[in-house]
């Protein structure tokens, strides 16, 4: 942090004339998976999407041999929209956001080692599909229900209280850094924290919170939040401070008195 | 339309529920009964005699505790399996927390049948064979000797260490699992306050597993009541 509480930007003093790009190649889905390393010329204010960049205008390992430009995903190029999360040096995050000095100041190697995330499907190499994220804010309800036959009135008031919880969790980009660094999730055993807090985010909501039975029945089911292992890694990785171990336990605590002991109410 | 919770939800419910009621408060009561060889063989024996006078022993023990004990192992186990850990990736201290509470049960599950083999049962080859059960008047000698036995005693050492830890963090997932404890802050504190019932539980442990070998275990002698020395009386005159 500089003086002005702003974060300072950390640079290499002495830079090194090239670095090295070790990248996870996939052919296609279910092929096996290989790995290239490719020597770059380093330059100043370098982040991963723009060192890919460079592979790709002269796709040649360092070893010499032609190969096919690596394939990855990108668009906001602002840390935003998620969509270029990978394993930078063996930890889940941007790759946009990630710079090349920081990596190489924090390794103190002259190689960066990416991956694609090992638990959503692998397309081609950098690139993964990540629906199956889509396919847990449907199964916990992550809407709310607006649409009548007619017109139902200005909604509910929300406290200013409400309002911040729930713009902490509005962030969510669904870039899956959460779900990759869980290790209960993988194997569709287990929903992970992004839909937990999605839900969340709908169930504190005055008008969302009419459907949270339906929420709640979701996290309930096999692959619910009881699978939860409380490691806690997907509040130390999530890149936009989502505070989704309290929305997990807060979860946990309206389980507690509306599906366990909700039918002592009855 | 709502559907009730799921099977697997139930069972991880019930899973963290027995390892505290009936597991931890079982373990409680036999570190209490263990702490009684502090004051010597007699205490030890009145308090295991007085464990065979419980009344409904047998449902007692097959309810309360076997049955608890096999669901709590085996479906730990099975939870155990479907970890994906990554402490190598990401070394935050609850993700080793996460790790070890899988590495301690994985153990216990072993120590356990060792222990009750041992002890309650006698049927580990090459060691004692006389169940405690049912032998009240013989249990300080039989763990006596069994204690006596290095190896032996560093099992049983390790077994109450690795049982006090996953007791204690285990109370901390069940408050944080059960939504009691759920803010930041809130979770810090209860997890010290487990960190330090988990060494509290295991010197008591400890220090009753070394009364078996040396009088009042590793405390200064003068803590402990003494032995008493029982002089028969002269037989009265009728």
């Amino acid at each position: 942090m500089g003086e002005n509480g702003h974060n300072e930007k950390r640079r290499l003093n002495d830079p090194p004339r090239t670095f090295k790009l070790k990248i996870q190649r996939r052919e296609k889905e279910g092929a096996p998976a290989r790995w290239e390393t490719f020597e770059l010329p380093y330059r100043r204010n370098l982040n991963v999407i723009s060192a890919l960049m460079d592979v790709r205008k002269n796709p040649v390992t360092a070893d010499g041999t032609q190969t096919t430009p690596p394939v990855w995903d990108m668009s906001c190029l602002e840390q935003v929209c998620g969509i270029c999360t990978m394993v930078v040096d063996g930890r889940v995050r941007q790759s946009c956001s990630a710079l090349i000095d920081d990596l190489l100041l924090a390794s103190g190697s002259d190689t960066i080692t990416l991956e694609p995330m090992s638990k959503f499907p692998n397309i081609r190499d950098l690139k993964v599909d990540r629906s199956k994220m889509f396919d847990h804010l449907k199964q916990v309800h992550a809407w709310i229900e607006l649409d009548g036959s007619y017109n139902l009135g200005p909604g509910p008031q929300m406290s200013n209280e409400v309002a911040q919880d729930r713009y902490a969790l509005s962030r969510c980009m669904t870039c899956g850094c959460c779900l990759e660094a869980c290790p209960q999730y993988g194997d569709d055993k287990y929903i992970g924290p992004q839909a937990i807090a999605q839900a969340r985010l709908f169930n504190i909501h005055p008008a969302g919170k009419m459907d949270i039975d339906e929420r709640l029945a979701g996290l309930t089911g096999d692959d619910g939040i009881g699978n939860c292992g409380n490691a806690q890694n997907c509040v130390q990785v999530c890149p936009m401070n989502i505070p989704l171990t309290r929305a997990i336990y807060e979860t946990n605590r309206d389980i507690t008195v509306n599906t366990l002991f909700g039918w002592l109410k009855k | 339309m709502a559907t009730g919770p799921s099977i697997t939800f139930l069972l991880r419910k019930l899973h963290q529920l027995t390892g505290i009621v009936p597991l931890g408060v079982f373990f409680l009561v036999h570190m209490f009964t263990n702490s009684k060889a502090l004051n010597g063989e007699a205490a030890f024996e009145k308090a295991v005699q007085e464990i065979h006078d419980i009344p409904y022993l047998l449902f007692l023990e097959i309810f309360g505790i076997f049955i608890p004990l096999l669901f709590h192992s085996v479906y730990g186990i099975i939870i155990s399996s479907e970890s994906k850990t990554n402490v190598f990736r990401y070394g935050y201290a609850r993700n080793w927390f996460y790790l070890f509470q899988r590495v301690t049960g994985g153990f216990l599950f072993v120590f356990i049948l060792f222990h009750v083999l041992n002890l309650r049962f006698g049927l580990m080859p090459g060691l004692n064979m006389t169940p405690v059960a049912g032998n009240a008047d013989l249990s300080y000698q039989i763990i006596s000797a069994e204690f006596s036995i290095p190896w032996v005693m560093a099992i049983y050492i390790l077994g109450i260490a690795a049982t006090a830890w996953h007791l204690a963090y285990g109370v901390w997932l069940f408050a944080v699992d059960w939504g009691i404890v759920i803010g930041e802050k809130a979770q810090k504190y209860a997890l010290y306050g487990c960190i330090a019932a988990a060494i509290g539980l295991f010197a008591i442990g400890a220090n009753a597993a070394a009364a078996f070998v040396r009088p009042c275990g590793l405390l200064p002698q003068g803590l402990c009541e003494k032995p008493k020395v029982v002089t028969p009386a002269p037989p009265r005159r009728v």
